[in-house]
């Protein structure tokens, strides 16, 4: 039996804010509302890295959060997905090259899915988690890496002690 | 049969002035090696022998024991006075006192003197396989750094003598001087490290013991002035006409020995001693005589106001007891609240006085006593090899003292979980409860058995959680070399209770039983077959027992052996970094109510008492 | 026969207990919801996710939860005697909190130890509800219980209504879903398992639900039409609670078991005990 034709079936999100304004945060939380209602797609919001496929995160990354984002991902079993929800987490967005941010999701980890929009609207979140999921089931168990893997791997204080 | 008897008491104490005398570590060694083959033997010779025993003994020996008593009582005024307690002071006084008086008025009486049944040689059996093993693992302990190694050991094997003397006794005017002669042990053995704390706490233990000690002169005031006998054997004999005062002052005096709340400051101060000296009064010694009691007065009390007043007050002690636990951080006072809490409900079920709950009774003391002297023996190893008292330093035990660790993690499993024997006696009372709720006090037992064991079951998971914890693998275990005589020990506590558990079926039918069927005289219900065990008609099959104790085992052994392929990732600390050290609960709201738990206990005491023994 | 049959499939079972669950609160929260078989799908996907585990102790102690979940199911049917099976229900939660205290996530340790205090707080009262079926039917046999001619509902209603307080105690729902919090602790002693080895925690819980509805299912005695009746409301009832409920400070659910509950199941003993 092919495993990961399930994938689609239940795909478990976590959401992280990485510094936005919140405005994004705001329609996930509609989508899970019973307007949109993503659980209908059998998507939970598991807010825990361990147990979740898709990585959605916001905002621009600011310096105090980069590493947070970093340990979230490498807690994440594979195959995962990271989608990048609204402007921010594109390029900065409206926060773009401010002393504190680091302009964008894609220089921390690597994205695999981009959602437009300030704030996207829930058919658009949908619509990205749609992408994702296909993406999901592409992928294999391979184990993946943030950026500079091998440099940032002992800050993160990920060693045994 | 008789000369066995008088060995079992006899050879402790021979060996105990060897040791003393030629205080060579070869001979202590070789001694109390020896002592486990030749206790075993006797006692097992005793058991399977033809019970009961009597043993007439001449007028010659009673007037040696009144003077010992008068020694005695003297010597404990001399302590009072040169430590200046005027605690032990005036209530040695008070017991000279009414010893003149009981002995003015002791009528002299043809009953034999020493009484060997069942469950004086169920005692015996105890005292030989676990009291014996913490005399040996003693040798090696007083080792590490301690003084007077020859001297306490002599003091632990005296003990033990005394112990099985206590038992046998008959004539309750020798079991009182039998009594204080453990009080005395306690004493000397708990202010053995003669330092301040050590001496305070001895007094301590002294004086709380010497109120038994005068409950048992006030009862045999009473037993002679209204029935004109003062024997174990007459009091069974005619249950009818017995005063129940006397019994309720009997009762009271096992309150105190098995340091029921609000007498347990004794039993804790013991653990300023050497860790053997509480091992022994824990499990084999010393405590267990409350229980004792409480048996041999079980069919004359049973049903009475005094029996439902007994187990309204042990099973508060059980449940407040192990509540007040949860609080503790030491782990030695941890041990020691869980082993008032586990006597209180021995006295509990012994006082219910059914067959059945005898049986459950008997089970409860024997597991117990193995349960209690291999923790408390694993504790004294922690203190000494691993420097660890306190459960905050407990962390991260499993890699530090690997085997240490899994045997304290078996050692709590029976305390409480399936299979064991914990269980079963509490499994057998509530069944055999049930069948009789018509007064209030069986169905508070119901209410204090069920919650008493859910606390138990909490506290022993609060410690090892923390023992356990530990941020990446448990790959890199240190098998620290241990003494060869602690590990003899351990495995030896170990084998036996793991074995126990898996034929506790054909153990608890023909073993137990048998002796609770010589208690009561009444055919127990409870049989075994192909190692089911079936009380009534409730059956605990052997698959049950045998599946709940391989999942256990895997539980408590598989972690050393078991590594998962797979990827090790940090733990979840919303992204941060997790924290190196991470502390359990101290449940400081519960410390509050601490001081009504107290009150409460001091009032049911005094119920039991007053109204229990007919004194209004 | 039928109690070997549930047992094996209990894991299976439990998934579409938890598949309607799922379903009925997403309407009552007017939603549509997954699809019956979601469980499912998720457990197979879990099957196919990459094995993360913090140490080996704490992956094992999740597959030993499941292992003591399912057999405390099989004492409970197979065997004669609740007593029992109430006392092996300690040997899972033992696992659970073991694995839990093993990490040093403060999550984790937290829910094990609140999970410690939903022990505390309904192991007396599955004693007593034990006690209060063998005063009615004169044996803590379930197959005795089961062909007992009679409405065990109608002479233990209080042990009932207690037992049905204690469900949300047992299953983690609000309000007493004190041990998992999702919004807070973040699912508590499950939180660091990942992929099969979750999976097996999650099945654990599954089984939990037959191990919980089993006894709300004796309360019908022979009359299995009642039973059922019993079990449909009791799911329903408790659902409802869930999603009108905040969550209680663990505080407060222990001092409810012990100042609400339990008084109440005693009294209703006392009250049998004096009728016979
Ligand atoms: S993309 Fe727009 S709405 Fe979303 S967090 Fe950034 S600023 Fe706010």
């Amino acid at each position: 039996m092919k495993l990961n034709k399930f994938r689609k079936k239940s795909p478990w999100i976590l959401h992280y804010n990485t510094g936005g304004c919140n405005g994004c945060d705001i329609e996930i939380l509609a989508s899970l509302a019973p307007k949109y209602d993503i659980e209908r797609f059998g998507a939970l919001n598991k807010g825990n890295p361990k147990q979740a496929d898709i990585l959605l995160v916001t905002g621009p990354v600011t310096k105090r959060c980069k590493d947070v984002l970093r340990r979230l991902y490498l807690q994440m079993p594979e195959p995962k997905v990271v989608v990048a929800m609204g402007a921010c987490g594109h390029g900065g967005g409206v926060f773009r090259n401010f002393y504190h941010v680091e302009n964008g999701v894609d220089n921390i980890i690597p994205v695999d899915v981009w959602i437009p929009g300030c704030a996207p609207r829930p058919e658009a979140l949908i619509d990205g988690i749609v992408e994702a999921i296909e993406i999901l089931q592409t992928k294999s168990k391979e184990k993946e890496y943030i950026r500079n893997h091998n440099e940032i791997i002992d800050k993160l204080g990920a060693k045994d002690d | 049969m008789a000369s066995f008897v008088i060995l079992n008491i006899l050879i402790p104490w021979i060996f105990a002035l060897c040791v003393y005398f030629f205080k060579k570590d070869i001979i202590t060694n070789f001694l109390s090696f020896l002592l486990l083959p030749i206790l075993a033997f006797l006692s097992f010779k005793i058991f399977y022998g033809n019970l009961p025993i009597y043993i007439h003994t001449s007028k010659f020996f009673d007037i040696l024991m009144d003077i010992y008593d008068f020694g005695l009582l003297f010597f404990f005024l001399y302590v009072g006075i040169k430590h200046k307690n005027a605690y032990v002071t005036s209530l040695a006084l008070l017991q000279i006192t009414l010893l003149i008086i009981v002995l003015s008025i002791l009528p002299s009486s043809s009953t034999a003197n020493i009484y060997v049944d069942k469950l004086a040689s169920f005692i015996y059996i105890i005292v030989a396989l676990v009291g014996t093993p913490i005399i040996i693992y003693a040798t090696k302990y007083m080792d590490y750094n301690e003084k007077n190694k020859h001297k306490f050991v002599a003091i632990l094997l005296w003990f033990l003598g005394v112990m099985n003397f206590a038992v046998s006794v008959n004539n309750i005017e020798w079991f009182f001087a039998l009594f204080e002669t453990t009080t005395l042990a306690s004493y000397a053995l708990i202010s053995f490290r003669k330092d301040k704390e050590a001496v305070n706490n001895g007094l301590l233990a002294l004086w709380m013991n010497q109120i038994g000690g005068v409950a048992i002169l006030i009862a045999l005031m009473l037993m002679v002035k209204q029935n004109g006998y003062y024997y174990f054997t007459d009091i069974l004999n005619h249950p009818k006409n017995v005063a129940i005062a006397a019994l309720g002052f009997l009762s009271l005096s096992a309150l105190v020995k098995g340091a029921q709340m609000p007498f347990q400051n004794w039993l804790l101060g013991a653990m300023v001693a050497p860790t053997p000296v509480s091992a022994i009064l824990h499990s084999a010694t010393m405590v267990k005589i409350a229980p004792y009691l409480i048996l041999r007065i079980a069919p004359v009390i049973h049903n009475t106001l005094l029996a439902k007043l007994l187990i309204i007050t042990t099973g508060f002690v059980f449940v407040s007891a192990a509540v007040i636990a949860l609080t503790q951080d030491n782990f030695k006072r941890i041990l020691a609240y869980s082993t008032i809490s586990l006597l209180g409900l021995m006295m509990l079920t012994a006082a219910v006085g059914t067959p059945i709950a005898i049986t459950a009774s008997l089970i409860l003391i024997l597991f117990h006593a193995f349960a209690k002297g291999f923790l408390f023996i694993e504790a004294g190893i922690l203190e000494k090899a691993f420097h660890v008292k306190y459960i905050t330093q407990m962390k991260r035990l499993i890699e530090k003292a690997p085997l240490t660790m899994m045997f304290i993690f078996f050692g709590f499993l029976n305390m409480t979980f399936v299979p064991f024997g914990a269980f079963v006696g509490k499994w057998m009372m509530i069944e055999e409860a049930s069948n009789f709720l018509t007064h209030g006090s069986y169905i508070l037992l119901i209410v204090f058995v069920g919650a008493g064991s859910a606390f138990l079951s909490i506290l022993y998971m609060k410690v090892l959680g923390i023992s356990v914890r530990k941020a990446h693998g448990i790959e890199n275990i240190k098998f620290i070399h241990l003494p060869k005589t602690f590990n003899f020990i351990s495995f030896w506590y170990y084998l036996f209770l793991l074995s126990m558990a898996i034929f506790i079926a054909p153990l608890i039918s023909n073993f137990i039983v048998s002796i609770a069927k010589h208690l009561t005289n009444y055919h127990i219900n409870i049989y075994s077959s192909n190692l089911s065990l079936t009380i009534n008609n409730s059956t605990l099959y052997f698959w049950q027992i045998l599946g709940a104790l391989i999942i256990l085992t895997l539980i408590h052994i598989l972690p050393y052996f078991v590594k998962f392929k797979a990827d090790f990732v940090q733990p979840y600390n919303c992204g941060e970094n997790h924290p190196k050290y991470l502390g359990t609960w101290d449940f400081e709201c519960i410390k509050k109510y601490e001081p009504f738990l107290m009150a409460f206990s001091i009032a049911l005491f005094i119920i039991t008492v007053v109204l229990g023994g007919g004194l209004l | 026969m039928i109690n070997l049959l549930i047992t094996i499939f209990a894991p299976v079972l439990g998934g579409f207990v938890f598949g309607i669950e799922r379903i009925i609160k997403a309407r009552m929260q007017s939603r549509i919801g997954p699809p019956v078989l979601q469980p499912f799908y998720d457990f197979f996907k879990l099957m196919d996710k990459r094995a993360y585990i913090i140490h080996s102790l704490h992956a094992l102690m999740g597959i030993m939860y499941f292992i003591a979940e399912w057999f405390t199911l099989a004492v409970l049917l197979l065997g004669n005697d609740l007593l029992i099976a109430v006392f092996f229900h300690v040997i899972a939660v033992l696992a659970l909190v073991i694995g839990a205290s093993s990490v040093r996530s403060p999550y984790s340790v937290l829910g094990g130890l609140r999970e410690l205090m939903h022990m505390i707080s309904y192991e007396p009262l599955m004693v007593l509800m034990a006690v209060s079926f063998y005063l009615i039917t004169g044996s803590f046999d379930i197959k005795t219980i089961l062909s007992f001619n009679g409405y065990p509902i109608f002479q233990m209603p209080l042990v009932f209504f207690a037992f049905l307080l204690v469900i949300p105690m047992m299953l983690q729902k609000s309000p007493f879903d004190i041990a998992e919090a999702h919004q807070e602790i973040i699912g508590g002693p499950e939180i660091e398992y990942s992929g099969p080895f979750y999976e097996a925690v999650y099945t654990g819980k599954w089984i939990e639900y037959i191990y919980v509805f089993t006894f709300v299912f004796l309360f019908g005695g022979n009359h299995y039409w009642l039973g059922i009746l019993l079990v449909i409301f009791t799911f329903i009832f408790v659902n409802l609670l869930d999603n009108s409920t905040a969550r209680l400070d663990y505080r407060k659910m222990v001092k409810f078991s012990w100042f609400v509950l339990i008084p109440l199941a005693v009294l209703n003993i006392i009250l049998i005990a004096m009728w016979r």
